[in-house]
Protein backbone atom coordinates (compact mmCIF):
# COMPACT_ATOMS: atom_id res chain seq x y z
CA UNK A 1 0.00 0.00 0.00
CA UNK A 2 1.59 3.59 -1.45
CA UNK A 3 1.73 6.30 1.56
CA UNK A 4 -1.02 8.05 0.20
CA UNK A 5 -3.12 4.80 0.47
CA UNK A 6 -2.80 4.58 3.97
CA UNK A 7 -2.96 8.23 5.22
CA UNK A 8 -6.36 8.02 2.83
CA UNK A 9 -7.28 4.77 4.90
CA UNK A 10 -6.33 6.64 8.75
CA UNK A 11 -8.49 9.35 7.61
CA UNK A 12 -11.23 7.53 6.76
CA UNK A 13 -10.96 5.38 10.11
CA UNK A 14 -10.62 9.34 12.23
CA UNK A 15 -13.74 10.60 10.46
CA UNK A 16 -15.61 8.07 12.00
CA UNK A 17 -15.16 9.99 15.52
CA UNK A 18 -16.45 13.47 15.06
CA UNK A 19 -15.08 14.65 18.62
CA UNK A 20 -11.17 15.24 19.95
CA UNK A 21 -11.64 13.10 22.85
CA UNK A 22 -12.90 9.54 20.75
CA UNK A 23 -10.01 10.47 18.23
CA UNK A 24 -7.57 10.23 21.47
CA UNK A 25 -9.34 7.48 22.33
CA UNK A 26 -8.65 5.67 18.93
CA UNK A 27 -4.81 6.81 19.51
CA UNK A 28 -4.65 5.17 22.82
CA UNK A 29 -6.14 2.17 21.52
CA UNK A 30 -3.66 2.20 18.94
CA UNK A 31 -1.06 2.64 21.58
CA UNK A 32 -2.20 -0.20 23.69
CA UNK A 33 -2.56 -2.58 20.62
CA UNK A 34 1.13 -1.48 19.29
CA UNK A 35 4.29 -3.84 18.88
CA UNK A 36 6.44 -4.20 22.34
CA UNK A 37 9.09 -1.70 22.29
CA UNK A 38 12.41 -2.97 23.65
CA UNK A 39 13.42 -0.92 26.39
CA UNK A 40 17.16 -0.86 25.50
CA UNK A 41 16.27 0.84 22.64
CA UNK A 42 14.77 3.93 24.47
CA UNK A 43 18.02 6.01 24.29
CA UNK A 44 18.76 9.60 23.31
CA UNK A 45 20.09 8.39 19.82
CA UNK A 46 16.46 7.51 19.05
CA UNK A 47 14.68 10.30 20.53
CA UNK A 48 12.58 12.87 18.74
CA UNK A 49 13.73 16.46 19.73
CA UNK A 50 10.64 18.95 19.97
CA UNK A 51 7.76 16.51 21.05
CA UNK A 52 6.56 17.61 24.99
CA UNK A 53 6.46 13.51 26.04
CA UNK A 54 9.42 11.26 25.37
CA UNK A 55 9.04 9.99 21.82
CA UNK A 56 11.61 6.99 20.24
CA UNK A 57 12.01 6.54 16.61
CA UNK A 58 13.97 3.81 15.58
CA UNK A 59 14.61 2.85 11.70
CA UNK A 60 15.53 -0.33 10.21
CA UNK A 61 16.51 -0.97 6.28
CA UNK A 62 15.68 -4.46 5.52
CA UNK A 63 15.66 -5.26 1.81
CA UNK A 64 16.16 -1.40 0.20
CA UNK A 65 12.13 -0.59 2.35
CA UNK A 66 12.51 1.16 5.76
CA UNK A 67 10.39 0.21 9.31
CA UNK A 68 9.91 2.06 11.98
CA UNK A 69 9.62 0.82 15.82
CA UNK A 70 8.10 3.75 17.49
CA UNK A 71 7.53 4.51 21.45
CA UNK A 72 6.73 7.29 23.70
CA UNK A 73 6.08 7.97 27.55
CA UNK A 74 2.70 9.51 26.54
CA UNK A 75 -0.11 7.40 25.22
CA UNK A 76 -1.36 9.54 23.27
CA UNK A 77 1.91 10.85 21.44
CA UNK A 78 2.52 6.74 21.26
CA UNK A 79 -0.68 6.08 19.29
CA UNK A 80 0.42 9.42 17.31
CA UNK A 81 4.03 8.02 16.57
CA UNK A 82 2.60 4.25 16.14
CA UNK A 83 0.52 5.72 13.21
CA UNK A 84 3.41 7.78 11.61
CA UNK A 85 5.22 5.16 11.66
CA UNK A 86 2.65 2.65 10.40
CA UNK A 87 2.56 5.03 7.18
CA UNK A 88 5.88 5.19 6.71
CA UNK A 89 6.81 1.85 7.13
CA UNK A 90 7.24 -0.99 4.37
CA UNK A 91 8.40 2.24 2.16
CA UNK A 92 11.84 3.25 0.16
CA UNK A 93 13.41 6.20 1.35
CA UNK A 94 12.73 7.68 -2.75
CA UNK A 95 8.92 7.04 -1.43
CA UNK A 96 9.05 9.25 1.46
CA UNK A 97 11.26 11.59 0.78
CA UNK A 98 9.13 12.25 -2.52
CA UNK A 99 5.74 12.58 0.11
CA UNK A 100 3.89 15.42 0.93
CA UNK A 101 5.02 16.30 4.43
CA UNK A 102 1.11 17.74 5.19
CA UNK A 103 -1.13 14.79 4.35
CA UNK A 104 -1.97 14.21 7.73
CA UNK A 105 -3.12 17.89 8.12
CA UNK A 106 -6.53 16.42 6.91
CA UNK A 107 -6.44 13.72 9.90
CA UNK A 108 -8.01 16.40 11.93
CA UNK A 109 -6.30 15.92 15.17
CA UNK A 110 -6.42 19.35 16.74
CA UNK A 111 -3.80 20.88 18.83
CA UNK A 112 -1.85 17.56 18.08
CA UNK A 113 -1.37 18.27 14.73
CA UNK A 114 -1.63 21.65 14.31
CA UNK A 115 1.35 22.84 11.49
CA UNK A 116 3.54 24.51 14.07
CA UNK A 117 6.93 23.73 13.25
CA UNK A 118 7.54 22.95 16.84
CA UNK A 119 4.79 20.48 17.11
CA UNK A 120 5.63 16.96 18.61
CA UNK A 121 4.13 15.40 14.89
CA UNK A 122 6.00 17.84 12.97
CA UNK A 123 9.64 16.65 14.93
CA UNK A 124 8.26 12.95 14.41
CA UNK A 125 7.75 13.66 10.35
CA UNK A 126 10.47 15.49 10.26
CA UNK A 127 12.98 12.51 12.13
CA UNK A 128 11.59 10.11 9.56
CA UNK A 129 12.11 12.38 6.81
CA UNK A 130 15.99 13.12 7.37
CA UNK A 131 16.57 9.24 7.93
CA UNK A 132 15.45 8.40 4.45
CA UNK A 133 16.69 11.50 3.09
CA UNK A 134 20.44 10.13 4.18
CA UNK A 135 19.53 6.92 2.49
CA UNK A 136 17.76 8.11 -0.56
CA UNK A 137 21.25 10.18 -1.01
CA UNK B 1 -15.41 41.29 46.35
CA UNK B 2 -15.15 39.97 43.03
CA UNK B 3 -18.07 38.83 41.22
CA UNK B 4 -17.11 36.52 38.32
CA UNK B 5 -20.24 36.37 36.37
CA UNK B 6 -20.07 39.85 35.82
CA UNK B 7 -16.64 40.57 35.70
CA UNK B 8 -16.32 37.64 33.14
CA UNK B 9 -18.33 40.56 30.41
CA UNK B 10 -15.03 42.75 30.49
CA UNK B 11 -13.03 39.98 28.46
CA UNK B 12 -14.14 38.68 25.15
CA UNK B 13 -12.27 35.94 25.21
CA UNK B 14 -15.30 33.80 27.61
CA UNK B 15 -17.56 34.51 24.53
CA UNK B 16 -15.24 31.58 22.84
CA UNK B 17 -16.37 27.82 23.06
CA UNK B 18 -13.42 25.09 22.79
CA UNK B 19 -14.55 21.79 21.69
CA UNK B 20 -18.11 22.43 22.34
CA UNK B 21 -17.65 23.25 25.96
CA UNK B 22 -17.88 26.86 27.32
CA UNK B 23 -14.41 27.80 28.37
CA UNK B 24 -12.48 26.67 31.41
CA UNK B 25 -9.53 28.64 31.07
CA UNK B 26 -6.95 28.07 34.22
CA UNK B 27 -3.76 28.70 32.56
CA UNK B 28 -3.30 32.63 33.77
CA UNK B 29 0.00 31.57 34.78
CA UNK B 30 1.55 31.50 31.77
CA UNK B 31 -0.47 34.38 30.62
CA UNK B 32 -3.39 36.29 31.41
CA UNK B 33 -6.68 37.14 29.39
CA UNK B 34 -7.27 40.64 28.43
CA UNK B 35 -10.25 42.65 29.32
CA UNK B 36 -11.82 45.33 26.58
CA UNK B 37 -10.27 48.36 28.08
CA UNK B 38 -6.44 47.33 27.59
CA UNK B 39 -7.59 45.91 24.22
CA UNK B 40 -9.56 48.77 23.17
CA UNK B 41 -6.77 51.28 24.68
CA UNK B 42 -4.42 49.72 22.18
CA UNK B 43 -6.72 50.01 19.27
CA UNK B 44 -6.81 53.42 20.21
CA UNK B 45 -3.30 54.60 20.44
CA UNK B 46 -2.62 52.99 17.01
CA UNK B 47 -6.00 54.51 15.53
CA UNK B 48 -5.94 57.88 16.82
CA UNK B 49 -2.74 59.25 18.61
CA UNK B 50 0.63 56.85 16.98
CA UNK B 51 3.97 58.40 16.90
CA UNK B 52 7.24 57.52 18.20
CA UNK B 53 7.67 58.47 21.97
CA UNK B 54 10.20 61.26 23.47
CA UNK B 55 11.23 61.97 19.65
CA UNK B 56 8.26 64.22 18.00
CA UNK B 57 7.66 67.74 18.46
CA UNK B 58 4.49 67.66 16.82
CA UNK B 59 0.64 66.78 18.86
CA UNK B 60 0.73 63.03 17.91
CA UNK B 61 3.84 62.42 19.79
CA UNK B 62 3.31 64.54 22.23
CA UNK B 63 0.50 63.08 23.17
CA UNK B 64 1.46 59.31 23.05
CA UNK B 65 4.57 60.43 25.16
CA UNK B 66 2.58 62.06 27.97
CA UNK B 67 0.30 58.61 27.58
CA UNK B 68 3.31 56.08 28.01
CA UNK B 69 4.88 58.78 30.91
CA UNK B 70 1.47 58.11 32.57
CA UNK B 71 1.98 54.86 32.98
CA UNK B 72 5.06 54.82 34.76
CA UNK B 73 2.66 56.63 37.40
CA UNK B 74 0.39 54.67 37.35
CA UNK B 75 2.91 51.83 38.17
CA UNK B 76 4.77 53.46 40.50
CA UNK B 77 0.95 53.88 42.86
CA UNK B 78 0.42 50.46 41.52
CA UNK B 79 3.01 49.07 43.92
CA UNK B 80 3.95 52.56 45.80
CA UNK B 81 7.19 52.91 44.57
CA UNK B 82 9.07 56.41 45.95
CA UNK B 83 9.32 57.69 42.75
CA UNK B 84 8.30 56.85 39.23
CA UNK B 85 11.63 57.37 37.93
CA UNK B 86 12.36 53.72 39.54
CA UNK B 87 9.81 52.28 36.90
CA UNK B 88 12.21 51.13 33.95
CA UNK B 89 9.90 49.54 31.18
CA UNK B 90 11.10 46.08 29.71
CA UNK B 91 9.76 43.43 27.33
CA UNK B 92 9.09 41.44 30.38
CA UNK B 93 9.89 39.57 33.66
CA UNK B 94 12.75 37.69 31.52
CA UNK B 95 14.05 40.58 29.91
CA UNK B 96 14.53 42.40 33.39
CA UNK B 97 16.22 39.51 34.91
CA UNK B 98 18.82 39.52 32.25
CA UNK B 99 19.32 43.24 32.57
CA UNK B 100 19.88 42.94 36.36
CA UNK B 101 21.75 40.02 36.26
CA UNK B 102 24.15 41.98 33.69
CA UNK B 103 24.12 45.23 34.99
CA UNK B 104 24.66 43.86 39.25
CA UNK B 105 26.90 41.32 37.88
CA UNK B 106 29.66 43.52 36.70
CA UNK B 107 30.83 45.76 39.53
CA UNK B 108 30.94 41.77 41.48
CA UNK B 109 34.49 40.39 42.39
CA UNK B 110 35.23 36.72 41.48
CA UNK B 111 34.11 34.79 44.19
CA UNK B 112 31.24 36.56 44.84
CA UNK B 113 27.96 34.67 45.53
CA UNK B 114 24.60 35.03 44.37
CA UNK B 115 21.67 33.07 46.38
CA UNK B 116 18.56 31.43 44.48
CA UNK B 117 16.30 29.09 45.35
CA UNK B 118 15.11 25.35 44.14
CA UNK B 119 12.27 26.84 42.68
CA UNK B 120 13.38 29.46 41.06
CA UNK B 121 11.31 30.01 37.29
CA UNK B 122 14.65 29.64 34.44
CA UNK B 123 13.96 33.24 33.98
CA UNK B 124 15.74 33.75 37.52
CA UNK B 125 18.37 30.92 36.74
CA UNK B 126 19.68 31.39 33.54
CA UNK B 127 20.94 34.96 33.27
CA UNK B 128 22.68 34.17 37.04
CA UNK B 129 24.13 31.16 35.42
CA UNK B 130 25.59 33.47 32.07
CA UNK B 131 26.68 36.25 34.57
CA UNK B 132 28.37 33.49 37.16
CA UNK B 133 30.53 31.82 34.23
CA UNK B 134 31.27 35.31 33.05
CA UNK B 135 32.75 36.98 35.91
CA UNK B 136 33.63 33.61 38.38
CA UNK B 137 30.93 34.05 40.76
CA UNK B 138 29.22 31.16 43.01
CA UNK B 139 25.38 30.57 42.88
CA UNK B 140 23.87 29.23 45.52
CA UNK B 141 20.38 27.54 45.72
CA UNK B 142 17.97 27.45 49.11
CA UNK B 143 16.57 24.27 49.65
CA UNK B 144 12.51 23.96 49.26
CA UNK B 145 11.20 21.66 51.68
CA UNK B 146 8.66 18.51 51.02
CA UNK B 147 5.79 20.35 52.17
CA UNK B 148 7.16 22.34 49.24
CA UNK B 149 8.35 26.12 51.41
CA UNK B 150 10.93 27.75 51.20
CA UNK B 151 13.94 26.72 54.10
CA UNK B 152 14.52 29.82 56.28
CA UNK B 153 17.55 28.06 58.02
CA UNK B 154 19.12 26.62 55.12
CA UNK B 155 18.66 30.26 53.60
CA UNK B 156 20.22 31.76 56.40
CA UNK B 157 23.51 29.63 56.71
CA UNK B 158 24.19 30.46 53.41
CA UNK B 159 23.95 34.26 53.58
CA UNK B 160 27.67 35.25 54.55
CA UNK B 161 29.81 38.77 53.68
CA UNK B 162 30.59 37.70 49.82
CA UNK B 163 26.69 37.13 49.17
CA UNK B 164 25.97 40.26 47.14
CA UNK B 165 22.90 38.99 45.21
CA UNK B 166 18.93 37.42 46.39
CA UNK B 167 16.69 36.66 44.11
CA UNK B 168 14.11 34.77 45.12
CA UNK B 169 10.41 34.42 43.63
CA UNK B 170 7.52 35.97 45.50
CA UNK B 171 4.64 33.38 44.81
CA UNK B 172 6.08 30.42 42.82
CA UNK B 173 4.59 28.94 39.56
CA UNK B 174 4.26 25.67 40.30
CA UNK B 175 3.72 25.72 43.61
CA UNK B 176 1.90 28.84 44.58
CA UNK B 177 4.70 29.53 47.20
CA UNK B 178 4.35 32.85 49.08
CA UNK B 179 7.63 32.99 51.07
CA UNK B 180 7.97 35.35 53.43
CA UNK B 181 9.21 38.51 51.66
CA UNK B 182 10.15 41.17 54.75
CA UNK B 183 11.76 37.66 56.48
CA UNK B 184 13.82 37.49 54.10
CA UNK B 185 14.47 40.87 53.22
CA UNK B 186 15.28 41.48 57.12
CA UNK B 187 17.75 38.51 57.01
CA UNK B 188 19.21 39.87 54.09
CA UNK B 189 19.58 42.80 55.05
CA UNK B 190 20.78 41.92 58.85
CA UNK B 191 24.09 39.73 57.18
CA UNK B 192 25.09 40.60 54.06
CA UNK B 193 25.34 43.83 52.00
CA UNK B 194 23.34 42.22 48.81
CA UNK B 195 20.88 43.43 46.73
CA UNK B 196 17.14 41.62 47.35
CA UNK B 197 15.36 40.82 43.98
CA UNK B 198 11.72 39.59 43.91
CA UNK B 199 10.65 38.24 41.00
CA UNK B 200 7.23 39.01 40.88
CA UNK B 201 5.94 37.62 37.88
CA UNK B 202 3.10 35.49 39.47
CA UNK B 203 3.00 37.56 42.45
CA UNK B 204 1.93 41.36 41.09
CA UNK B 205 -0.86 40.13 39.43
CA UNK B 206 -2.27 38.58 42.25
CA UNK B 207 -1.45 40.32 45.59
CA UNK B 208 -1.17 43.95 47.20
CA UNK B 209 2.27 45.08 47.01
CA UNK B 210 3.81 47.81 48.75
CA UNK B 211 7.72 48.31 47.95
CA UNK B 212 8.27 50.44 50.44
CA UNK B 213 6.77 48.45 52.95
CA UNK B 214 8.21 45.25 52.10
CA UNK B 215 11.95 47.07 52.00
CA UNK B 216 13.42 44.74 48.83
CA UNK B 217 15.52 46.48 46.27
CA UNK B 218 13.76 45.29 42.75
CA UNK B 219 11.40 43.75 41.96
CA UNK B 220 10.95 42.33 38.03
CA UNK B 221 7.63 42.63 37.33
CA UNK B 222 5.83 40.51 33.68
CA UNK B 223 2.94 42.57 31.67
CA UNK B 224 1.17 39.75 30.14
CA UNK B 225 0.35 37.98 33.24
CA UNK B 226 -1.60 40.90 35.03
CA UNK B 227 -4.27 41.94 32.31
CA UNK B 228 -1.44 43.87 29.90
CA UNK B 229 -0.62 43.12 26.91
CA UNK B 230 3.10 40.78 26.01
CA UNK B 231 6.20 42.26 25.14
CA UNK B 232 5.80 45.05 28.27
CA UNK B 233 7.38 44.13 31.23
CA UNK B 234 8.67 46.38 34.39
CA UNK B 235 11.96 46.48 36.33
CA UNK B 236 11.28 48.76 39.99
CA UNK B 237 14.42 49.47 41.75
CA UNK B 238 15.31 51.96 44.50
CA UNK B 239 16.99 55.01 42.82
CA UNK B 240 20.15 55.23 44.40
CA UNK B 241 20.95 51.77 43.06
CA UNK B 242 19.69 52.47 39.92
CA UNK B 243 21.73 55.49 39.53
CA UNK B 244 24.65 53.46 40.62
CA UNK B 245 23.69 50.76 38.01
CA UNK B 246 25.13 50.56 34.15
CA UNK B 247 22.37 50.15 31.66
CA UNK B 248 22.96 46.24 30.21
CA UNK B 249 21.96 47.95 26.29
CA UNK B 250 23.30 50.71 24.49
CA UNK B 251 20.91 52.61 21.56
CA UNK B 252 18.74 55.34 20.99
CA UNK B 253 16.89 57.47 23.54
CA UNK B 254 19.14 56.50 26.43
CA UNK B 255 22.01 58.97 26.13
CA UNK B 256 23.03 61.91 27.48
CA UNK B 257 25.68 63.29 24.90
CA UNK B 258 27.11 60.86 22.04
CA UNK B 259 30.91 61.14 21.03
CA UNK B 260 32.92 58.77 18.24
CA UNK B 261 34.65 57.01 21.23
CA UNK B 262 32.25 57.57 24.14
CA UNK B 263 28.73 58.43 25.19
CA UNK B 264 27.35 59.77 28.95
CA UNK B 265 23.94 58.40 30.05
CA UNK B 266 20.33 59.35 30.05
CA UNK B 267 19.19 60.24 34.12
CA UNK B 268 17.15 56.76 34.98
CA UNK B 269 14.76 55.44 33.86
CA UNK B 270 15.42 56.36 30.19
CA UNK B 271 19.50 55.32 30.37
CA UNK B 272 18.04 51.78 30.91
CA UNK B 273 15.21 51.55 27.87
CA UNK B 274 17.69 51.71 24.86
CA UNK B 275 15.68 52.30 21.56
CA UNK B 276 12.17 52.59 20.29
CA UNK B 277 10.48 50.89 23.55
CA UNK B 278 7.10 49.54 23.18
CA UNK B 279 4.90 52.34 24.11
CA UNK B 280 1.71 50.92 23.12
CA UNK B 281 2.17 47.45 25.13
CA UNK B 282 3.44 49.82 28.18
CA UNK B 283 -0.12 51.74 27.51
CA UNK B 284 -1.87 48.55 27.65
CA UNK B 285 -0.39 47.67 30.89
CA UNK B 286 -1.89 50.78 31.89
CA UNK B 287 -5.06 49.95 31.29
CA UNK B 288 -4.58 46.33 32.98
CA UNK B 289 -3.22 48.34 36.30
CA UNK B 290 -6.48 50.53 35.93
CA UNK B 291 -8.90 48.08 35.42
CA UNK B 292 -6.58 46.02 38.48
CA UNK B 293 -7.13 49.07 40.73
CA UNK B 294 -10.46 49.72 39.79
CA UNK B 295 -11.18 46.19 41.51
CA UNK B 296 -8.55 46.96 44.11
CA UNK B 297 -5.32 44.96 44.91
CA UNK B 298 -7.19 44.18 48.26
CA UNK B 299 -10.01 42.12 46.39
CA UNK B 300 -7.97 40.53 44.05
CA UNK B 301 -5.85 39.45 46.55
CA UNK B 302 -8.79 38.27 48.68
CA UNK B 303 -10.49 36.65 45.98
CA UNK B 304 -6.88 34.34 44.51
CA UNK B 305 -6.91 33.14 48.81
CA UNK B 306 -10.40 31.98 48.83
CA UNK B 307 -10.05 30.51 44.95
CA UNK B 308 -7.38 28.36 46.37
CA UNK B 309 -8.79 27.04 49.41
CA UNK B 310 -12.01 25.87 47.52
CA UNK B 311 -9.50 24.40 44.62
CA UNK B 312 -7.38 22.53 47.22
CA UNK B 313 -10.01 20.85 48.81
CA UNK B 314 -11.62 19.78 45.78
CA UNK B 315 -8.13 19.09 44.09
CA UNK B 316 -7.25 17.12 46.98
CA UNK B 317 -10.41 14.76 46.76
CA UNK B 318 -9.43 13.42 43.58
CA UNK B 319 -7.96 9.64 43.79
CA UNK B 320 -4.92 9.04 42.27
CA UNK B 321 -3.97 12.61 41.76
CA UNK B 322 -0.37 14.27 43.31
CA UNK B 323 -0.46 17.81 44.33
CA UNK B 324 2.51 20.41 43.72
CA UNK B 325 1.30 22.74 46.27
CA UNK B 326 2.71 24.81 49.55
CA UNK B 327 0.60 23.51 52.58
CA UNK B 328 0.80 26.50 54.53
CA UNK B 329 -2.36 29.07 54.91
CA UNK B 330 -1.65 31.12 52.30
CA UNK B 331 -0.46 30.26 48.84
CA UNK B 332 -1.11 31.56 45.39
CA UNK B 333 -4.02 29.60 43.08
CA UNK B 334 -1.58 27.59 41.50
CA UNK B 335 -1.27 23.40 41.60
CA UNK B 336 0.95 21.12 39.54
CA UNK B 337 -0.43 18.01 39.20
CA UNK B 338 0.72 14.73 38.45
CA UNK B 339 -1.00 11.00 38.36
CA UNK B 340 0.88 8.15 38.43
CA UNK B 341 1.61 6.34 35.32
CA UNK B 342 0.13 8.77 33.08
CA UNK B 343 1.88 11.49 30.97
CA UNK B 344 1.07 15.36 32.08
CA UNK B 345 0.48 15.89 27.95
CA UNK B 346 -1.75 13.16 27.81
CA UNK B 347 -3.87 14.40 30.97
CA UNK B 348 -3.96 18.50 29.45
CA UNK B 349 -4.98 17.24 25.87
CA UNK B 350 -7.75 14.76 27.56
CA UNK B 351 -8.61 17.93 29.90
CA UNK B 352 -8.89 20.11 26.64
CA UNK B 353 -11.74 18.01 24.90
CA UNK B 354 -13.93 19.33 28.09
CA UNK B 355 -12.61 23.09 27.06
CA UNK B 356 -10.19 23.15 30.03
CA UNK B 357 -7.14 24.81 29.33
CA UNK B 358 -3.91 24.17 31.29
CA UNK B 359 -0.45 23.60 30.43
CA UNK B 360 1.68 20.74 30.57
CA UNK B 361 5.44 20.41 31.04
CA UNK B 362 8.23 21.65 33.49
CA UNK B 363 6.35 24.80 33.89
CA UNK B 364 10.35 26.19 33.00
CA UNK B 365 11.30 25.18 36.58
CA UNK B 366 13.28 22.02 35.34
CA UNK B 367 15.43 21.32 37.77
CA UNK B 368 13.21 21.15 40.45
CA UNK B 369 10.89 18.72 38.37
CA UNK B 370 14.14 16.95 38.25
CA UNK B 371 14.66 17.25 42.15
CA UNK B 372 10.87 15.39 42.00
CA UNK B 373 11.70 12.84 40.12
CA UNK B 374 9.49 13.90 37.36
CA UNK B 375 9.38 15.16 33.74
CA UNK B 376 6.44 16.53 33.67
CA UNK B 377 3.34 18.27 35.64
CA UNK B 378 -0.09 19.70 34.19
CA UNK B 379 -0.56 22.97 36.21
CA UNK B 380 -3.84 24.79 37.07
CA UNK B 381 -3.82 28.21 37.71
CA UNK B 382 -6.83 30.47 38.36
CA UNK B 383 -7.24 34.59 38.29
CA UNK B 384 -9.92 37.23 38.96
CA UNK B 385 -11.85 35.74 36.11
CA UNK B 386 -12.03 32.18 37.44
CA UNK B 387 -14.67 30.85 39.86
CA UNK B 388 -15.43 27.47 42.08
CA UNK B 389 -17.40 26.58 39.17
CA UNK B 390 -14.16 26.48 37.23
CA UNK B 391 -12.18 24.21 39.70
CA UNK B 392 -15.59 22.04 39.68
CA UNK B 393 -15.30 21.43 36.18
CA UNK B 394 -11.82 20.78 36.12
CA UNK B 395 -12.04 18.21 38.53
CA UNK B 396 -15.01 16.43 36.95
CA UNK B 397 -12.51 16.53 33.70
CA UNK B 398 -9.53 15.30 35.69
CA UNK B 399 -11.40 12.48 36.94
CA UNK B 400 -12.66 11.64 33.74
CA UNK B 401 -9.14 12.06 32.43
CA UNK B 402 -7.91 9.78 34.61
CA UNK B 403 -10.07 6.87 33.87
CA UNK B 404 -9.95 7.58 29.93
CA UNK B 405 -6.39 7.42 30.59
CA UNK B 406 -5.75 4.16 32.43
Amino acid sequence: MSIQEKVEGYKKTLALFPNPQEKYQYLIEQAKKSEEFPTELRIDEFKVNGCQSQVWLVPEEKDSKLYFKSDSDALIAKGLVTLIASIYSDETPIDIVNSEIDLMEEFELGVILSPARRNGAFSMLKTIREFSQKLAD
Amino acid sequence: MIKVSDLKKDFPIFDREINGKRLTYLDSGATSQKPNSVINEMTNVYTNMNANVHRGTYVLSSETTAKYEEVRNKLKNFINAYSSDEIIFTKGCTEGFNFLANSICKDLNSGDEIILSEIEHHANIIPWQMAAAKYNLKINYVNISESFELDFEHLESLLNKNTKVVSIVGESNISGMLPDIKKINSLVKDKTDAVYIVDGAQLVPHRKIDVQDLGIDFLCVSGHKMLGPTGIGVVWGRKELLENLDPAYGGGDMIEEVFYDTATWAPIPHKFEAGTPPYVEAIGLGAAVDYLSNLDMNSVQKHSDDLREYAKNKLENIDGLNIIHTNSKLAGCTFAMSVDGVHATDVSLMLDTFGVAVRAGHHCVQPFHRKLNLDATFRATGYIYNDEEDFDILSNAIEESIKLLT
